[in-house]
């Protein structure tokens, strides 16, 4: 069943309802009436998540079409390489997190600029959010629905752990109108996936991918890893062509790093491959891929044409989407947001009446620019020339340096567009901090 | 003021002995200033010297003591800056003094500068006042210490008063010796004016600061003086003393210290060791010693970015005004462009003025492999004074090149002579002399200037855990077998990089440094291959490999805020690499070359 609040949290804030108090407040913004109806809430002990709430109610998108993205903490296990906001799935928690997360939708529902905006893509991301019940997710989803207006083609996505889901969850999840699942294998090599803290072997992956295809998912996607301590060249060729004999219609493989907020980025990490080996990974997955007609349309995701991940692009295009969840990010107008990262803090924040907003920033025109290069840079499209242009304008020494890029051919230029190419991709970074 | 009230007295020490300690409680014992205040140990006021805890310049502060006689005394206390950079600056300020509190540590007991300070002190003439310190330390040996006093200084080591400065016992008696032992100033107050510059500083508003000690004469506002080196006259402003603030009186007579202005533009013009007189009754006889702070040490100043050329022109005019030790002149580098060629007293200087021009000005800079002046004999049969290794002519032209040599004295527990000799031996110094003292030897040696300015104090200290202590004098040229070592990035010579070494050791070096450089260029674009040579003949070679993989796996929505400040951080960086060619340097690779 449905653990979503009543309604009244959100009556109380329509304006109109208001004390005397309500003479400070802007007109037409729900948001911050609600704000001042709970005097004794968390606003009034953390006047600067107040304040950043605030700026989100005065700071409407840009666009008509944003990215929703939801995060769901929880894990049943930590993986070593994962600097992800995760949280342990203790009793209860499940049910006080959808507690808040369906506030936090009614509350971003409730900004007066959420009625102009439409959802092109949702994306659920962890943590695992296939640790949901599908009913949960559906009453989630209805939730969103019943705030925002969603487009009829809406790209809805679902990460699972393959040994979190079966064919009955899976359609369970498509019925709730999930279209899209990306599925984390990460490793077919059974005595490196219990070292990654992986809690499924090679066969339990390919069964879940069966599941889903059985369930009827026909827009799939495997996350793979190379790089990883104990995987060598071959050893990936193995698993690359494995996954690739799936058919899946799109395939995320990421190169190890170890994060600073991860375990193996604390303790550290032994066997890693050589660098050679990483680079070597890269291009045997780069041709394989190719090999299966995948298009390599960004540093590290595949897709069949036309497959390619609708709300992973909004990210590199520098588009817009809000967050909902702990520790989830957004991006709208000129302001770039976090939530609350720690799941009880989350929770206790909404029950406030406050949206948990943790963190803000106002991009620049500078450093918005140099994101809509560095995130365009990023995908096989890359950014039109006159962007980059804008960018070199009179530095003559960036300058030079693109040039040095164009010369050694990592960088092209084609139909008016520049972009990278697969070795490009490799020193991507390099490039990245010069255009900042 | 009655000569017979007035003590003028440095204090001087080995580094960290607690001379800024005693001055302070000397200052809050005598009222100057309350203790509170004292606590920032106020004579170092520049933040370099509080950071590095060492006094880079001269001060001076007037102390009124109510003696056990009770009669009230005027002590001129003379600071004088703690390292062997400016010992010409320390022989001016002992000048300026009758006496001198010679501190030594109770558990290090004498060091190198204790002796170096000792001989100035004693030639100078002072009265000389030893003091153990720090006898509140556990490892204090006090008994040990004045037989050290007694048997190496020449001095009476029962006599010296056993202190701790930081607790304040034993200071009342510092106060008392320095009456009965410093004696007062002599001079006539009607005689011609006849005044001693030991320090001067820039003050924007009131142009010069000179800091003087009068032996003749008087003087106040309205005095027409006369600078004697450069024949330039100025109408005084302001007379005053410092309390420890400047503060103004009606006039500074003989035996006394205090302050000058005179809208002086530039410290220059007012050099330590100056003599300043009446315009108009000029005494007969200026100071002897007066000579020009001489620069030993040339390195080339560049800003990293291009743009920045007239802002550091501008910030070195601006920091000569407060510096005249300091020289500069335009000079154009392949490498690195337009920059500038600046002589300094020593490496410790050197440090100084970079760090005040990226501190006070804002400036990034690269600074050059340090070089010393050498003589060059050409074939022509001119002499060259040549500081910087880009300018050397080819071997062909020159007949004979000489080196500056320093005399040096070395203290050092007797455990650490066999690894002091190693050391001497590869910095290829000459022996001269060895003595014991107790448990402690004294050797002197003779070196290449070149030898030790770089880091041949770092490497003494480590080598001794810390115990040897070290000074020297420049001495004389002498010839030497000297080499160009060019380094070469990708072919192409870096001639900001090029240094001269002697011939025995070029190919070590040259090994050293490829391999340095090899450590701290980053993997570019490309392959970088950077080689040492000597004329056209390579002597080591090492390769920075082309980058191979420097990419972010992921990049979602969460991670763009984290990554775009990651990239922010690592673009601050490179802010501190140069553009030389095709390849970007670091500011580290300059470095580089003066430690391997």
């Amino acid at each position: 069943m449905s653990p979503a609040p009543t309604e009244g949290g959100l009556k109380q804030a329509r304006p109109g309802s208001g004390s005397a108090d309500n003479r400070q407040m802007r007109p037409g913004s729900a948001f911050a009436d609600n704000r001042q109806m709970r005097p004794g809430s968390g606003s009034a002990d953390n006047p600067s998540e107040s304040q950043l709430s605030a700026a989100l109610v005065d700071n409407p998108p840009a666009g008509a079409e944003l990215g929703f993205y939801v995060h769901v903490p929880f894990c049943a296990k930590r993986c070593g390489y994962c600097s992800f906001n995760t949280a342990p799935l203790e009793d209860g928690a499940m049910a006080r997190y959808l507690e808040a997360l369906h506030r936090e939708i009614d509350l971003l529902g409730a900004i007066a600029w959420s009625r102009r905006v439409r959802l092109s893509t949702i994306f659920l991301g962890g943590g695992t959010p296939s640790l949901l019940p599908a009913q949960d997710l559906a009453a989630m989803l209805e939730r969103i629905r019943s705030r925002f207006e969603i487009a009829a083609d809406a790209e809805i996505t679902l990460e699972c752990n393959p040994e979190s889901v079966t064919r009955e969850k899976l359609a369970g999840y498509g019925a709730a109108g999930v279209n899209r699942l990306s599925l984390g294998v990460q490793s077919l090599d059974d005595s490196i996936l219990p070292r990654l803290g992986r809690l499924h072997d090679a066969r339990g992956a390919r069964a879940a991918f069966e599941a889903a295809r059985a369930a009827g998912c026909d827009n799939l996607s495997v996350d793979l890893m190379y790089g990883l301590p104990g995987l060598d060249a071959d050893g990936w060729t193995r698993a690359v062509e494995a996954v690739l004999d799936w058919k899946p219609d799109h395939l995320s493989a990421y190169g190890l790093t170890l994060d600073a907020g991860s375990l193996w980025g604390a303790s550290g990490v032994e066997g890693l491959p050589t660098e050679d080996t990483q680079i070597d990974q890269y291009w045997r997955l780069a041709r394989a891929a190719a090999a299966r007609g995948l298009e390599h349309y960004e540093i590290s995701n595949y897709a069949r044409p036309g497959c390619r991940s609708r709300h992973n692009q909004i990210y590199w295009h520098a588009a817009e989407y809000l967050a909902a969840g702990p520790g989830a990010c957004g991006f709208v107008g000129r302001m770039r947001y976090a939530n609350v990262k720690a799941t009880p803090r989350y929770c206790e924040t909404l029950a406030g009446g406050d949206l948990p907003i943790a963190s803000s920033e106002h991009l620049s025109e500078r450093q918005r620019l140099a994101e809509r290069l560095i995130l365009g840079l990023r995908t096989a499209d890359g950014v039109p020339t006159a962007l980059l242009e804008s960018r070199l304008g009179g530095d003559a020494r960036l300058r030079e340096l693109v040039d040095a890029w164009r010369a050694r051919a990592v960088l092209v230029d084609a139909d008016d567009r520049v972009r990278l190419t697969e070795a490009g991709f490799l020193l991507s970074d390099a490039l990245f901090v010069e255009l900042l | 003021m009655v000569l017979s009230r007035i003590r003028n007295f440095s204090i001087v020490a080995h580094i960290d002995h607690g001379k800024s300690t005693l001055a302070d409680r000397l200052l809050s014992l005598t009222g100057t200033m309350d203790a509170k205040k004292a606590v920032d140990q106020v004579l170092d006021s520049m933040d370099l010297e509080r950071e590095r805890g060492i006094t880079i310049k001269a001060h001076t502060v007037r102390l009124l003591y109510r003696a056990r006689d009770g009669q009230e005394y005027t002590l001129n206390l003379i600071d004088t800056p703690g390292h062997v950079d400016f010992s010409y600056e320390v022989s001016r300020a002992l000048a300026a003094c009758e006496g001198a509190v010679l501190i030594v540590d109770a558990a290090q007991g004498i060091e190198a500068q204790t002796l170096a300070n000792f001989y100035l002190a004693s030639d100078a003439n002072l009265a000389i006042i030893p003091v153990i310190n720090k006898i509140d330390l556990p490892a204090a040996d006090v008994e040990t210490t004045r037989n050290q006093i007694t048997e190496t200084l020449d001095l009476d080591g029962s006599e010296a008063l056993a202190i701790s400065a930081k607790h304040g016992t034993g200071v009342p008696e510092v106060l008392e010796a320095i009456i009965a032992r410093v004696p007062p100033p002599q001079g006539d107050p009607d005689a011609p004016l006849k005044a001693l510059v030991f320090d001067s500083f820039y003050d924007s508003y009131q142009g010069v600061v000179v800091y003087v000690r009068l032996t003749d004469g008087r003087v106040r506002p309205g005095t027409r003086v006369l600078l004697m080196s450069n024949g330039r006259s100025y109408d005084v402003q302001q007379v005053g003393v410092f309390s420890p603030d400047m503060r103004p009186v009606e006039e500074l007579s003989a035996g006394q210290v205090g302050y000058i202005t005179a809208s002086i533009k530039r410290v220059a013009d007012a050099k330590v060791g100056e003599t300043i007189t009446e315009t108009a009754r000029p005494t007969a006889a200026p100071f002897p010693g007066y000579r020009d702070a001489k620069p030993m040490v040339f390195a080339g100043l560049y800003s990293i970015e291009d743009t920045d050329y007239e802002a550091l022109r501008d910030a070195l005019e601006k920091l000569r005004l407060n510096d005249p030790a300091f020289t500069y002149e335009p000079e154009t580098s392949l490498a690195l462009g337009y920059g500038f060629r600046c002589g300094f007293l020593g490496m410790l200087h050197m440090e100084i003025v970079q760090e005040r021009l990226e501190r006070e000005f804002d400036l990034s800079l690269i600074v050059t492999a340090p070089s010393v002046q050498y003589k060059v004999l050409t074939t022509a049969g001119e002499v060259l004074d040549i500081d910087n290794p880009s300018k050397l002519p080819s071997p062909d032209r020159i007949e004979q090149m000489d080196e500056p040599y320093v005399k040096s004295s070395v203290f050092v527990p007797t455990e650490f002579m066999t690894a002091i000799y190693k050391l001497a031996q590869e910095k290829r110094g000459e022996h001269r002399s060895l003595e014991y003292h107790g448990k402690r030897v004294h050797i002197r040696f003779d070196f290449p200037l070149a030898e030790i300015v770089v880091d041949f104090y770092d490497r003494l200290k480590s080598i001794s855990k810390g115990y040897a202590s070290f000074d020297y004098e420049l001495s004389e040229f002498r010839p030497s077998d000297l080499v160009k070592l060019d380094i070469m990035l990708n072919g192409d010579p870096v001639d900001a990089l090029s240094i001269i070494v002697h011939r025995d050791k070029a190919y070590e070096k040259g090994k050293a440094l490829v391999e340095k450089l090899r450590a701290v260029i980053p993997r570019q674009l490309f392959e970088v291959a950077i080689q040492a040579a000597i004329g056209s003949r390579v002597i080591a070679r090492e390769t920075v490999k082309a980058m191979g993989k420097n990419v972010t796996a992921k990049c979602y929505g969460g991670d763009i805020t984290r990554k775009r400040k990651l990239l922010e951080r690592q673009k601050e960086g490179k802010k501190r690499m140069k553009q030389v060619g095709k390849v970007e340097l670091p500011q580290e690779a300059f470095l580089s070359v003066l430690k391997s």
